[in-house]
């Protein structure tokens, strides 16, 4: 299938399935309500949509980089970051964090950044084992972090709890959206046009500066926008794991490996897939929803052991 | 004698606190095929990643004139190729997909026509054999460089896991681009190919033991001292 006929393909997926996102109530899937509640539902489905892009890029963006299909944000600490940053503004100023729409954006990006800095110091050289264990001890040690931090601040606790479970979508609003929405969108954007330099990646640090490739600064560029995506995906959704690793998966399969089809492919599908995880998670249990966060994982952890298993074979 | 195309002098790299080459000095005409030859661990590879300006060296070094190691990876890119040993993919591409990759397709697709692989344009990387995947890594080195004239090709082992056919495809394509005014370095074991260079530099624990016209470099007191007695009998 060409690049053009799977986009056109997707997003007229994307559009039922925002449709069928929209018409999830209360009492599950259907139009109920006569669909008067749909606008009210708008911001939650936006925001998947967006944190969703910003997922599946993010993942396809960090995997060309580490020149690894097993790298995803979410396994290798990076949301873990994001979320310990929003968790120390919490801890730190939790009165002054809700004052400007971009505290909580700039607190996510800087712990996403720094666990980020120390995967490429530590987890690069394109092992697997490296790479996902560095991801594993910044996995725990943010998680850890969080979780001290949201023990200590009675507010806060509640709200980090549920970010580490991936169970922020339910409290979306547009005016506590809007920001996070945008850079989403901007990482998005900024991303798609380092396809042909990650495709050259593909082929190593020599190669990809033979063939004039500035290697340094395609690195430093798609790990800060890997960041950024990570960052704003956070702030929508809290920690989710899988749809960093799934979409782009997906998207090879559907469009070949190279990075002019991946990229947009797997933003597309990461919209896709965490708004069909948010949809079922609301849809099949209406009075005890499921997290989009776990919906992907029992989804997702399979197919990263599949995908694990293959390599090593 | 006419102006070197690439010139160094006195070149030396550390890695990791260890000095890898030793103050080699190496002058290449247009139009010339030089061989680097030399045992496991001489420092072929380094000297050649060097020459691309692709680590960080010491002593003189000249291109076309110009300091590969001031120049950004673009410039660079215009000017000379490099094909590692052993290249690698992280993802499955379609062979004809490293056209694409460099953005020369019709140069890529010609290349893969010399090297006898246009009937595997379609598959992927995977589906290749050894040889063949490094056979297509070649065609897209060469394809990577406008036109031969004033442009350096630097090559570790190109004949290496190839088969005699593709060897003899690999080594006329070379002769092609050094007539057509380009320059050629090759790292190699195969001392018979280098046997065919019009220079060869005999490199041992990162300095250089020989340099000049095969017969000149090459001589049974050189290959005794560099790969012991008991390769001067096999050569």
């Amino acid at each position: 299938m060409t690049a053009t006929r799977a986009t056109l393909a997707g997003l007229a997926g994307l559009a039922a399935l925002v449709a069928l996102a929209l018409s999830v109530g209360a009492q599950g899937f259907g139009w109920g309500d006569g669909g008067a509640w749909a606008l009210l539902r708008a911001p939650r489905v936006l925001a998947a949509l967006a944190a969703g892009l910003a997922l599946g890029v993010g993942g396809a963006a960090q995997q060309g980089v580490f020149r690894n299909p097993l790298a995803d944000p979410g396994l290798t600490g990076v949301f873990g970051g994001a979320l310990f940053g929003i968790a120390v503004l919490l801890g730190v100023a939790p009165e002054t964090a809700w004052r400007h729409a971009w505290l909580l954006p700039a607190a996510a990006f800087a712990g996403a950044l720094a666990t980020s800095a120390l995967l490429v110091v530590c987890g690069r050289g394109g092992s697997s084992a490296r790479l996902l264990l560095t991801g594993l001890g910044l996995n725990a040690f943010t998680a850890a972090g969080t979780l001290v931090i949201a023990s200590r601040s009675g507010e806060s606790r509640e709200l980090l709890t549920n970010g580490a479970y991936g169970d922020w979508l339910g409290m979306a609003t547009l005016e506590l959206t809007w920001m996070p929405i945008l850079l989403c969108l901007a990482a998005t954007l900024l991303l798609l046009p380092k396809a042909r330099s990650l495709d050259l990646l593909a082929f190593g640090d020599d190669a990809a500066r033979g063939f004039g490739t500035d290697v340094a600064g395609v690195r430093r560029d798609a790990v800060l926008l890997t960041a950024l995506a990570a960052a704003a995906a956070t702030c929508l959704v809290g920690q989710v794991a899988f749809i960093g690793l799934l979409a782009p998966h997906l998207a090879r399969a559907i469009v070949g490996p190279r990075h002019a089809g991946v990229l947009p492919c797997s933003a597309l599908l990461g919209a896709a897939l965490l708004l069909a995880a948010d949809t079922l998670g609301r849809g099949l249990w209406p009075q005890a929803p499921l997290s989009a966060a776990a919906v992907t994982a029992v989804i997702g952890a399979p197919l990263f052991i599949w995908i694990a298993r293959g390599r090593h074979e | 004698m006419s102006e070197p195309f690439l010139e160094c002098a006195a070149l030396a790299v550390e890695l990791r606190g260890r000095r890898i080459i030793d103050g080699v000095s190496l002058r290449a005409e247009a139009g010339q095929v030089v061989a680097i030859v030399g045992p496991n661990g001489a420092g072929k590879t380094t000297l050649l990643r060097a020459l691309a300006g692709l680590i960080a060296s010491t002593g003189e070094l000249r291109i076309a004139g110009e300091d590969p190691r001031q120049a950004s990876a673009r410039a660079n890119a215009r000017r000379r190729a490099y094909g590692a040993q052993q290249p690698t993919s992280a993802w499955d591409y379609r062979v004809c997909d490293l056209g694409e990759i460099i953005g020369a397709p019709d140069a890529y697709a010609d290349q893969l026509g010399s090297l006898d692989l246009s009937e595997l344009a379609s598959r992927r990387l995977s589906q290749l054999s050894g040889g063949e995947q490094k056979a297509a890594h070649l065609a897209m080195t060469f394809a990577s460089l406008d036109e031969p004239y004033g442009a350096l090709l630097l090559l570790d082992e190109p004949t290496a896991s190839l088969d005699l056919a593709r060897q003899t495809l690999v080594a006329a394509t070379l002769r092609r681009f050094a007539q057509a005014g380009g320059t050629v370095i090759v790292a190699t074991h195969d001392l018979t190919f280098a046997r065919t260079c019009d220079a060869v530099l005999v490199l041992a624990e990162g300095r250089a033991i020989g340099l000049g016209v095969p017969s000149a470099a090459l001589t049974p007191a050189v290959i005794a001292e560099t790969w012991g007695a008991s390769a001067q009998a096999e050569a």
